[in-house]
């Protein structure tokens, strides 16, 4: 679910026999739609970290995926180039994204010169530093939550997760509303064990680009912490035609120039 | 005055049901808003007040100040949790115990209640325990690790140990989550308001009774020392005040032997009580630790006239056996003597006014106030209780058994004071050399006077506030708080002459295409007013030529502009500068050096950690990096974590303010004074690679502030009330001399009392100043009886020989009375669980015994030395 690179989306052409679907082809049409649509893609992100009090920070960057295989929405690699702020500036981040176990996530710091693993316990951990985390960019795999269809508007379906194993996560639930023709996920709320809401993902704004329905502007925004982050998509690519061996650590310290034009 | 007095025997029933009616509507008026505040809005509850920055008035820019950075910082009031294991082995860090902090981290976190519109409680992100902080190590090779320290308990006794030496490897955490010794853990729980600590910790004290296993909880933190505070003040008013009622009935019906009399000085005392303590309520003031001992104070001294009253009819009233005429010849001699004594005392108490003290000052007027309403109340008041007593409940009352006035009876008190009365006439220059001599001695202890405070230390040694500061202040680095904010100083920037630069900067980045780069900056520069705009307005205009279809290299060539552009903003953060960030290391270092600061956590300790975990965790590599490039990739590695917000805590997001933690290892304000004093010091010698300005906050500090303003304040209050009594006296006895001679005792008792407090090493602190007012109010009381009464009998008698025998008999019984009824009044704050209250009461009667003996003493040896000029001058005696 969580959906934020949502680029990349088939438009579903499917007759509208949504009564008789079912939860779990509503959450793999979903986790299509958010994270796996086309073979790769490009987009550059500006991103705008609000805090509580109002104070704002940008960034932007550039982001690649490609998916490993064509056929099921598995494995996939992403590269994360960073272009601000000037401090910055030639930043990046790579990672292969496994179904089974954790992702392998590198960091390249050229101030530094230094090329790192990342490990993490857990994926639930801030995306340098905004109000999306990690696994809301590489995309959370379905099988770790039991999926229910709680309630089917004329427009969207509304699906309730709970996590399989609780104690790896902050949430006790999270509910997804999905658009009913595209499978985009539009809304996402994340509930404590008190049943409160306390963070919310929006899909603010949908574009159809190179055929596929994409998310080009999305905001996530946390009650703990306060404040939000947004990020607007530009010029989103798909099918470039990206090869597998961009997405290695050769290229964490040598960037692939012409995509990141 | 009398006028008063000979309406209220007039009409006795009258000013007596007058007097209950106020109390009652006043009672009525406090109690009805109190209980049920909804249906009564326009009224003023009841309303406690604890919090120490009240001290300082609301809009104080310390408090400002410290307002304003607090939220910038995201910082919050604190409850802190200490949990120690003393018995176990591994200390804390067995499976045992880490569960028990484990749950009780988990519990915390829940603690949240609707109020209003809003939810209070815990700040649930910004705890700081061990499973909801951050650990960042060394994964296999070459990998840097972040995990949450403890996600879930430890199952086995390695896993706890393994705990300790993540938490002892963390500069942040270890000595501030984790103690040394490892004997103990301290969670912070951050809550949204000071109003709800009691909540919380009573929540957390009810939870950690449910747990297994030797630990020992401490519940701690300022707002819950506040909170208790406010409960201690509350016994202190159910307990002292009784209790001190209680007491000066017991005294009175030692002297005058007849309970119904007796009882009207107690009535007068709770009247004033009630009506200057509703008032207060009524007029929307706070009870703060200062007006809760407004009651103790009025106590006494309503009685204190009264005494004189009663002693003087007691031992009148033989002789005449009229108590109209005796009453009549009382308030005649009294009533003088008795408005001046109340005015002074309401002038002594209200100069505390003068203090920048908020607390205070309405302590010192209201007990002006109660002063003048107790006067009033005892000048009618008692008149028309001895109206209405029944003729018989005075039969066989008075001094003399005997009505005819036979040779008075000679009891102990009576034949001491014969006895004090002739030695001051054969030993004046012995008694006046002594004096002088222990002038000086007092001169010596006023200047070893230390000036220090500290609230944690308004609690008594044993009690639990104090075990727990102590448990947790012997094994961390320090639970007193202070905050030292840095910013660069605001330097004005030359526009044109910045645009200039700018350009040449650029073009000099990109020489092939510096034409174009010059051309835009010119236009750009004449469009734009100032730094940021121009900044902007480029970058703009550099975005939408890449967007054209430009070869790859012009491509670059801008992009590279663009990036010198980013970097000239970026120039302005200064705390991402490694040499900026070194220097705040060495300030933290001369923080430490000082001894007083346990541990100061800033930026530069983030930046020093995170680089070494990304850089194979070795110890060499626990340094500030080379540029601000790799500080600001550092950091974004940092925020990558699970809780990226913790950085605001030390920094803004433009990284141009900073904020240093400093933890100090007690709250003195000698000891918060000291370090502001060395940081001042070392930043004068020691300039930083930018000019930066600093500002000191937290709560420890906000102490230093009032503190400083309590102790010219008050020596403004005593100086202003002293000089007011003074002319007060001249005034009354129409004479310089007579007015300067009642100043003597006070002054001696003063100076004697805060010389013993500077000889002894007691800390003047918030009660200690108070004292000097509140003295000079009381104690000049006696000297203006005594003095009052000896001229006036000097006129009868020959000599000031034969009038000194007279001034011994029931003058000086009146004043021996009442400085042993005001003095053991004040001993019940003994009683009172808090050290203000029991310093208070402590010199109070010390100061009201000594002025007694010295107004005994010193003052007929004076007469006696310069009654010649005393006399000379004042023919014709006002009586």
């Amino acid at each position: 679910m969580k959906k934020v690179l949502l680029m990349f989306g088939l438009v579903f052409w499917l007759p509208l026999q949504a009564m008789a679907i079912d939860v779990a082809e509503i959450v793999a049409r979903a986790n299509h739609a958010a994270y796996y649509q086309g073979q790769d893609g490009k987009a550059r992100v500006q991103m705008t970290i609000v805090d509580a009090q109002g104070r704002e920070r940008a960034r932007e960057f550039i982001i690649l995926r490609r998916n490993d295989d064509g056929a099921t929405d598995a494995g996939q690699k992403i590269y994360v180039y960073f272009n601000r702020p000037a401090d910055v500036n030639q930043t990046a981040f790579l990672v292969w994204k496994k179904l089974q176990g954790e992702d392998d996530r590198w960091l390249y710091l050229p101030a530094l010169d230094l090329v790192k693993r990342i490990a993490a316990s857990d994926e639930r951990t801030s995306f340098v530093g905004s109000h999306f985390f990690y696994e809301d960019v590489s995309g959370r795999v379905p099988e770790e939550d039991s999926h229910r269809l709680v309630e089917e508007t004329d427009n969207y379906y509304v699906v309730e997760s709970t996590p399989k194993e609780p104690g790896l996560v902050e949430f006790a639930s999270y509910k997804n509303w999905i658009h009913k023709q595209s499978f985009i996920p539009v809304r996402t709320e994340f509930y404590d064990a008190g049943g409160q809401a306390y963070r919310t993902y929006e899909a603010q704004q949908v574009e159809s680009i190179n055929g596929y329905q994409t998310v080009t502007r999305s905001r996530m925004s946390d009650a703990r912490i306060g404040g939000e982050t947004t990020m607007g998509y530009s010029e989103v690519e798909y099918d470039l035609g990206l090869s597998d061996d961009l997405f290695t650590e050769r290229y964490l310290r040598n960037p692939p120039r012409r995509y990141l034009r | 005055m009398q006028i008063l007095s000979e309406q209220a025997v007039s009409h006795p029933k009258r000013y007596l049901w007058g007097a209950g009616l106020m109390s009652a509507v006043l009672l009525i008026l406090v109690t009805l808003p109190s209980l049920w505040p909804s249906q009564f809005p326009l009224l003023n509850p009841l309303q406690i007040d604890t919090d120490p920055e009240n001290m300082l008035e609301a809009d104080e820019p310390v408090r400002v100040l410290h307002n304003a950075m607090r939220k910038e910082f995201s910082l919050y009031d604190i409850v802190v949790v200490g949990v120690v294991n003393n018995s176990n082995p591994q200390g804390v860090f067995n499976v045992q115990s880490l569960n028990n902090v484990y749950r009780l981290a988990e519990y915390a976190s829940t603690l949240r209640w609707e109020q209003g519109d809003s939810s209070e409680g815990v700040v649930a992100v910004d705890m700081i325990a061990p499973s909801t902080v951050d650990n960042i190590e060394q994964d296999g090779l070459g990998a840097v690790r972040f995990e949450w320290l403890m996600s879930e308990p430890p199952q086995t006794e390695a896993e706890a140990l393994a705990i300790a030496e993540k938490a002892q490897r963390l500069p942040f955490l270890d000595d501030t989550l984790i103690s040394r010794d490892r004997r103990a853990v301290a969670l912070y729980i951050p809550i949204t308001s000071k109003s709800i600590s009691y909540r919380v910790a009573s929540a957390l004290q009810e939870k950690t009774a449910e747990f297994a296993g030797d630990d020992e909880f401490y519940v701690t933190g300022l707002p819950v020392a506040q909170d208790q505070f406010g409960v201690e003040m509350f016994v202190q008013m159910a307990v002292s005040a009784p209790l001190a009622m209680l007491l000066i009935f017991a005294l009175m019906w030692l002297f005058f032997r007849n309970i119904v009399l007796v009882v009207s000085p107690m009535v007068v005392a709770l009247i004033s009580v009630i009506a200057t303590m509703g008032l207060l309520i009524v007029t929307g003031n706070t009870v703060h630790i200062m007006s809760s001992m407004i009651p103790i104070f009025i106590m006494p001294i309503a009685v204190l006239d009264a005494v004189h009253i009663l002693s003087d009819f007691f031992d009148r009233y033989p002789k005449n056996r009229d108590r109209l005429q005796t009453v009549r010849e009382v308030m005649d001699e009294l009533s003088r003597p008795m408005l001046f004594t109340s005015l002074t005392t309401s002038v002594g108490f209200a100069s505390l006014a003068l203090t920048p003290i908020p607390p205070v000052q309405v302590f010192g007027l209201f007990v002006g106030l109660g002063v003048l309403i107790a006067w009033l109340l005892t000048v009618t008041l008692i008149p028309a209780y001895i109206m209405l007593m029944p003729e018989a409940s005075l039969a066989g009352f008075g001094l003399n058994e005997s009505a005819s006035g036979g040779a008075p009876r000679q009891t102990l008190l009576t034949r001491l004071l014969h006895r004090t009365g002739r030695f001051t006439w054969q030993h004046s220059k012995l008694i006046v050399g002594v004096s002088l001599l222990l002038c000086v001695g007092a001169w010596y202890g006023i200047t070893q006077i230390r000036i220090n405070d500290n609230p944690v230390k308004w609690f008594s040694e044993t009690h639990e506030i104090r075990i727990a500061d102590r448990a947790l202040n012997e094994r961390f680095g320090g639970t007193y708080m202070a905050y030292l904010a840095l910013q660069p100083g605001s330097s004005e920037l030359d526009y044109s002459r910045y645009s200039a630069d700018l350009q040449a900067r650029l073009v000099q980045l990109e020489p092939k295409i510096g034409g174009a780069v010059a051309a835009l900056l010119t236009e750009k520069a004449a469009q734009a007013a100032d730094k940021p705009a121009l900044i902007e307005l480029t970058r703009d205009a550099i975005s939408e030529i890449q967007d054209q279809p430009i070869s790859d290299e012009e491509w670059d060539a801008w992009e590279n502009v663009a990036l010198g552009l980013d970097q000239e903003l970026l120039s302005d953060q200064v705390f991402k500068r490694p040499d900026v960030l070194a220097y705040i290391e060495r300030l933290q270092q001369h923080l430490l050096d000082t001894g007083l600061v346990g541990k100061s956590n800033a930026l530069p300790d983030i930046v020093k950690t995170v680089h070494r975990e990304l850089l194979l965790g070795a110890d060499e590599e626990y340094r500030i990096p080379d540029s601000a490039a790799a500080v600001a990739q550092t950091l974004i590695t940092y925020e990558s974590s699970h809780r990226p917000q913790d950085l605001w805590h030390f920094v803004t997001p433009d990284f141009r303010k900073t904020n240093l933690w400093i933890q100090l290892k007690s709250g003195d304000n000698i000891d918060m004074n000291a370090v502001v004093t060395s940081v001042d010091r070392y930043l004068a010698a020691n300039p930083a690679p930018v000019e930066l300005e600093h500002d000191w906050f937290g709560l420890t500090y906000i102490n230093v502030i009032w503190q400083q303003k309590m102790v010219s304040g008050m020596l403004s209050a005593f100086l202003g009330s002293f000089v007011i009594v003074l002319a007060l006296m001249v005034l009354l006895f129409r004479s310089l001399w007579w007015g300067l001679l009642s100043m003597v005792p006070l002054t001696m008792t003063i100076g004697v009392t805060y010389g013993i407090i500077g000889i002894i090493g007691k800390d003047y602190d918030m009660p200690v100043a108070v004292l000097s007012s509140l003295s000079l109010g009381l104690a000049v009381d006696y000297a203006i009886h005594f003095l009052a009464r000896s001229r006036e009998l000097r006129s009868r008698f020959d000599s000031w020989k034969d009038t000194l025998g007279a001034v011994f008999e029931e003058p000086a019984r009146a004043i021996s009375r009442n400085i042993v009824v005001i003095g053991c009044g004040f001993l019940p704050l003994l009683a009172a669980p808090l050290v203000p209250y029991k310093t208070v009461g402590v010199f109070i009667s010390t100061i009201l015994i000594l002025a007694g003996a010295a107004t005994l003493l010193i003052l007929p040896a004076l007469i006696t030395l310069f009654q010649n000029r005393l006399f000379k001058q004042s023919e014709g005696v006002e009586r």
